[in-house]
Parts: structure tokens; C-alpha cells; sequence
């Protein structure tokens, strides 16, 4: 199998599901297809995107990452917590701070992990908790202060038509898609959660293509972070924690193995999509937003029990019998 | 992924001491924090409060007996948090307050425990689905059965029976839920060390290729963990109904991460297959400790919530190491 034959298989069905589903929900409800729900859309699904991009990095090493909703929460009370309220500087800082913050909390994890060889799952989860309590600390309770300007720009538009989420989540697209897809860096990625000891005999360095790999789901954490700050004009400390479960749902909807070395962003954006629209149409028929919690760990099992029989999604092989039993 | 390491040449806690001494250890550790407790403040080693303290911890004690014997197997349970929330709502509602119900709604809550824990194992097993997201969704999948049955507004009261388990004592002094902890304990003691699951248990996350050839039916012996893990986190939540009377939608939350610690602090590998309950016990007493000790200090819910996530850090730097590497 080519390359390309790979890469089609693996983002095909994701999209196909999507435009089923989105295409099934204009027919029914037509005001779907309307310009403002769109625009809608884009801003739902940007946090989903790069935290989906960010947790699918880590998985194909083979990792997890369960301090991404911390470094969200902890992104977001900071970008709340800038001093300067109302000045450029203030804007300036609230660019480049949360990014850099969440930066951070991924090179610890990373460090921590590649340092010590502990499990990442163990690892994150602890420190998921640590930055927890370091964002409670700052902000007990929602609040905090936006600059005027930052909420309108985060969900304005680009010559009065181009969505500035849609420009955000399709620039972390293609950015990480060429960085997996064209750089030695990305190469060493899938090598790693394909066999980590052959990636570390064919001379690649393993420890700091993870380290890599943990900041950048880190900073980008951060940027998603920063992102809602500016959507709610606010900051929560507990704003990422569904964002855990629902970076691995995209991740895994938009094909990405879990046992690692297979997959990549090529789904994300059809994931994302589905996962929202999954939302959006239980909200149309009113469903309580109880039921929402059901639906997505049902839609979250249905996508892992495809893809966790092989590599990408192969409906035909799902239940045949693995060939491989320790893969249990 | 990779599974044989190459072990460091730096020694570790476990290389040094026998397990043994390492439980012993970490005992020693509960003692010295009594002590240190009481020098804080005075009457923190008191009868009555070292009573409070392991009533504390028998709810965490249940529920990390769930979680040991899923991480024995290789896995991981994320889902006893919110299967802890719903078996503390659903007793409320079911019990209404009357002694008449508690037999159908404890045996109701056992089986719905059950249940979702065996979706956890039949998911983990039949559709290897890794356990990490498996658990974490099925607890999705549990939060929103009981936000759904209790309209985000749980209803309803414990009976006086469940009650006087969770509030009562024996003998004026002796908690009654520690001493059904402390049965537990003992009969899981014994099933680890002495029966044909105990020991299937093990081989099983030691080794599952060996244990398969052997003739081991890993995935019944994995399904029947999980399912206990869901049955013994669902009792927790009832238990936990008992001693605050309402229920609470949030009582789970912070157990799924208390749970693993417990497990991690007391020595349980988390690659499966080594470790036992006496060291979860140990490890559940100290969490609890280590939060009363914390709330006497006057140490903000934000600050313990750091303290859990130190520890869990400290625990695995001091139980295992491997090379780096490039």
C-alpha cells in the first residue's frame, strides 16, 4: 500500500461520515445550511481542531496526554489574569503568554517522562492535577478581565467575509499536516509509536522528538487556551476539563490509532466536525444536554472499536479475529 | 509499542527492599504522619479522629479495591468516579428514605455497578479497545445515565439502614464501615494471594502471552476485574449516600485520580502483574491523611489538589526508573 492508498483510507470515511451527516442535517433542518450557523460551526469546532491536533502528536508517539485540559484551564485564567487591561501591551501579552504557558506544562511533562521512562498516562494525570490547583489558585472562581477588542476580533471576520476561526483552525491544519507529513520531525514522530526501539537504533532521538511532542500539544493547549478567553470574554480554571475527553474522541474519529505510529491530522477537521455536529443536532431536537454526555462516549466507543482493529479505519476488518493476541 | 526495557543501571525502591519492607515502610509513613499531625495540632492522633480518618479512607478503600485488581490486569479504571456519582444518586432515589427499600436498591446498585463495569471489560477485551479511553468513555456514558435520571437535581434520602453504615459505630468507638473495610480487606487479601483468580490475575498482567498458553482465559479474568471495579465503586457512592445523607453530583469527581493514586502509592505496578491490595490500604490512609493534614494546615482545596498530584509524581520517581534515551 502506496502512501497516498494509506492516507486516503484513513481520512475517506471520516469525511464521508461528515458530509452524511452534515448533509442530512440541512435537509432536515434547513436552516443549517444557513452562512451564521457556518460561522457558528468554525467557532465551535477551532478548540476541537487544535486540541484534537495536539492530542493525535502525542498519541502517534504512543503517548497520551491528560493534562491537555490543564494546560487549557490554566492558559485560560492566565490570558484572564493579564495585568494592563484595555492597553496594546495587554494584547500583546495576551498573544504570546498563554501559548508560552502551556509551552511550558508540556515541557515538564515531556521531561518528566522521557527522564524518568514513566508511563505518560500516570505522568500527565498527575500533573494534569498539579496545574489544576495552580489555575484554581489564580482564578477561584470564573472571572478575570478581557481586552476590549480581543472578543470581537476572536469571533470577527477578515475582509468583512472570512471568519477568523475558520483562518485560525485551517492555519494549525495545514501547518501540522506538513510538519508530520513533509519534516524528518514527522517522520520521527510515526517512527516512534511504530517501534520505539528501532526508532532509537536507526539513530533517531527519542527522547527529544517526545519532549517535542509533549510541548507542542502543550502550546497548543495554551493557544486553545487563549482562544476561549477570548470567545467567553472571561477566564474559568475548569474551562478544559471536558476538552481531555474530547481531544481523544477527535483524535480517534479522525483516525489516529492509539496503539500509536498510525493515523495523523487529515481527519482531524472531519472529526471535529462530526463530534460538533453530533451536539448541534441534539440540540435541534431539543434533546437535554444530558444526553449529550451519552452520546459521546457511545460515538467515542463506536470510533475506537473501528479503529483499534488496525491500522486507520477498516470497517471489514473489525470483527474478524486478530491475528495478534497481544494486542489485548 | 515496545514493551521489554532495558532495566537502569540506578537503583530503585523495589530493587532495594522486599515488598514487604516496602509496605512495612509505608505504614511506618502513616504512623510518622499521625505523629506529626498531632504535633500540628493537638488531638489529631486521638482515638475519635484517627476513627474519622480511616472512615475517610474506607471510602477510598472500596473503591481503590476495584481499581488494584484492574491495574494487576495492565489496565486502568477512569470510569469510578462518575460510576462512584451514580451509585450514590441512584441510592438516594431508589432508597427514598425507607428501610423497605434497601434490599432491591443495594442489590439494583451492585448490578448497575456491575454492569458498567463489564462494558469497561467486554470493551477493553473483545473490541481491544486500549483501557485508558475505553473507561474514560464509558464514564461519559455513565455521568450522562445519571444526569438523566436525576434531571441534574438529584432527589431522595439514604435509608436509616445505610445511614447508621456510614455515620454508625460499634462498640461507641469503632466505625462500622471500617470494620466492613477492614472484612474487605481481608477477604481480597486472601482471594489475591490464595485462589485460582488471585492467581490468574497476575499472570495475567505479568505476562498475557504466557498466560494465555497456559491456558488462562485473560479475557474472562480481565472482564470480571473490570466489572468488580464498576460493582465496588457503585457500593462506595451508596456508602458515601450513607454518610451524607443526599446525594451530591460531584461526590465522584476527584476519586477516579485518588483511586489510582491510592493504588500507585502502594506500591501496585502500573505495567500490571506485581503489587497487591495491602499496599492500596496503605496508600488510601495516607491520601486521606495527607488531606486532613493539609485541610488543618489551612491549605486552600486548590493547594491539595497540587499535593495529590506531587505525590503521585514523587511515588512513581521513588518506585521506577528507566534510561533515557538520545
Amino acid at each position: 500500500m502506496t502512501e497516498r492508498q494509506r492516507n486516503l483510507r484513513l481520512f475517506v470515511p471520516v469525511y464521508a461520515i461528515f458530509l452524511f451527516i452534515y448533509l442530512g442535517a440541512c435537509i432536515v433542518e434547513p436552516t443549517f445550511f444557513t452562512w451564521n450557523n457556518n460561522v457558528n460551526l468554525f467557532t465551535r469546532i477551532t478548540p476541537l481542531i487544535i486540541v484534537g491536533i495536539a492530542q493525535s502528536l502525542v498519541i502517534l508517539t504512543g503517548g497520551i496526554d491528560l493534562s491537555l485540559g490543564a494546560s487549557i484551564g490554566l492558559s485560560n485564567v492566565i490570558a484572564a489574569s493579564l495585568p494592563f487591561v484595555d492597553s496594546p501591551a495587554n494584547i500583546v501579552l495576551w498573544l504570546v503568554v498563554p501559548p508560552l504557558v502551556g509551552l511550558c506544562v508540556g515541557l515538564v511533562n515531556g521531561f518528566i517522562i522521557t527522564r524518568g521512562g514513566f508511563p505518560p498516562l500516570i505522568v500527565t494525570l498527575a500533573s494534569g492535577a498539579i496545574w489544576k490547583g495552580v489555575s484554581l489558585f489564580i482564578l477561584p472562581e470564573p472571572g478575570g478581565n478581557i481586552s476590549q477588542g480581543i472578543a470581537g476580533t476572536v469571533t470577527g471576520t477578515v475582509f468583512n467575509f472570512l471568519p477568523v476561526p475558520l483562518l485560525i483552525f485551517l492555519a494549525v491544519f495545514f501547518l501540522f499536516q506538513t510538519v508530520l507529513r513533509r519534516t524528518a520531525f514527522g517522520r520521527s514522530v510515526y517512527a516512534i509509536g511504530g517501534n520505539e526501539t528501532i526508532a532509537f537504533e536507526s539513530g533517531i532521538l527519542v527522547s527529544r522528538i517526545k519532549i517535542g511532542v509533549y510541548a507542542i500539544s502543550g502550546m497548543l493547549g495554551g493557544l486553545a487556551g487563549m482562544f476561549l478567553s477570548g470567545l467567553m470574554n472571561s477566564g474559568d480554571p475548569l474551562v478544559g476539563e471536558p476538552y481531555i475527553l474530547n481531544s481523544i474522541a477527535v483524535a480517534v474519529i479522525g483516525g489516529t490509532s492509539l496503539s500509536g505510529g498510525t493515523g495523523g491530522v487529515v481527519g482531524i477537521i472531519g472529526g471535529a466536525y462530526i463530534f460538533q455536529l453530533l451536539n448541534n443536532i441534539l440540540n435541534l431536537l431539543a434533546v437535554s444536554t444530558f444526553y449529550q454526555y451519552v452520546a459521546k462516549g457511545l460515538v467515542l466507543i463506536a470510533a475506537l472499536a473501528v479503529t483499534s482493529s488496525g491500522a486507520g479505519i477498516r470497517l471489514g476488518s473489525t470483527f474478524r479475529r486478530p491475528k495478534k493476541r497481544e494486542a489485548e | 509499542m515496545e514493551r521489554a526495557r532495558i532495566r537502569a543501571a540506578g537503583q530503585t525502591l523495589p530493587d532495594l527492599l522486599s515488598r514487604n519492607a516496602i509496605i512495612l515502610l509505608l505504614f511506618l509513613i502513616v504512623v510518622v504522619m499521625f505523629i506529626s499531625g498531632e504535633i500540628v495540632a493537638r488531638g489529631f492522633a486521638s482515638f475519635s479522629h484517627i476513627g474519622a480518618i480511616l472512615r475517610t479512607a474506607s471510602f477510598l478503600g472500596i473503591v481503590a479495591v476495584g481499581q488494584t485488581l484492574v491495574v494487576l490486569t495492565g489496565g486502568i479504571d477512569l470510569s469510578v468516579g462518575p460510576i462512584i456519582t451514580m451509585g450514590n444518586v441512584f441510592i438516594c432515589m431508589f432508597m427514598g428514605g425507607l428501610d423497605a427499600n434497601n434490599l432491591w436498591s443495594l442489590s439494583a446498585i451492585i448490578l448497575l455497578g456491575m454492569a458498567f463495569g463489564t462494558i469497561n471489560g467486554l470493551g477493553v477485551t473483545y473490541l481491544r479497545i486500549s483501557p485508558l479511553v475505553m473507561t474514560l468513555a464509558v464514564g461519559s456514558l455513565v455521568t450522562g445515565v445519571t444526569l438523566i435520571f436525576s434531571q441534574g437535581a438529584p432527589k431522595g434520602l439514604a435509608s436509616p439502614f445505610l445511614r447508621q453504615m456510614g455515620v454508625g459505630n460499634l462498640a461507641g468507638q469503632v466505625p462500622i464501615i471500617v470494620v466492613i473495610w477492614a472484612a474487605l480487606s481481608a477477604v481480597v487479601i486472601v482471594l489475591l494471594g490464595g485462589s485460582a483468580y488471585g492467581r490468574k490475575l497476575y499472570y495475567t498482567g505479568a505476562n498475557i502471552k504466557a498466560a494465555i498458553l497456559s491456558g488462562v482465559r485473560v479475557r474472562l479474568v480481565k472482564t470480571v476485574a473490570y466489572s468488580l471495579s464498576g460493582a465496588f465503586a457503585a457500593v462506595s457512592g451508596a456508602l458515601m449516600a450513607g454518610y451524607t445523607r443526599t446525594a451530591f453530583l460531584g461526590i465522584g469527581d476527584e476519586y477516579t485520580m485518588w483511586s489510582i493514586a491510592a493504588v500507585v502509592i502502594g506500591g501496585t505496578s502500573l505495567t500490571g502483574g506485581k503489587g497487591g491490595y495491602v499496599g492500596t490500604i496503605a496508600g488510601a490512609i495516607i491520601l486521606v491523611l495527607l488531606e486532613s493534614l493539609l485541610t488543618v494546615m489551612k491549605m486552600p482545596e486548590a493547594g491539595r489538589r497540587i499535593a495529590d498530584g506531587l505525590i503521585i509524581l514523587i511515588m512513581i520517581t521513588v518506585y521506577f526508573r528507566k534510561p533515557a534515551r538520545g
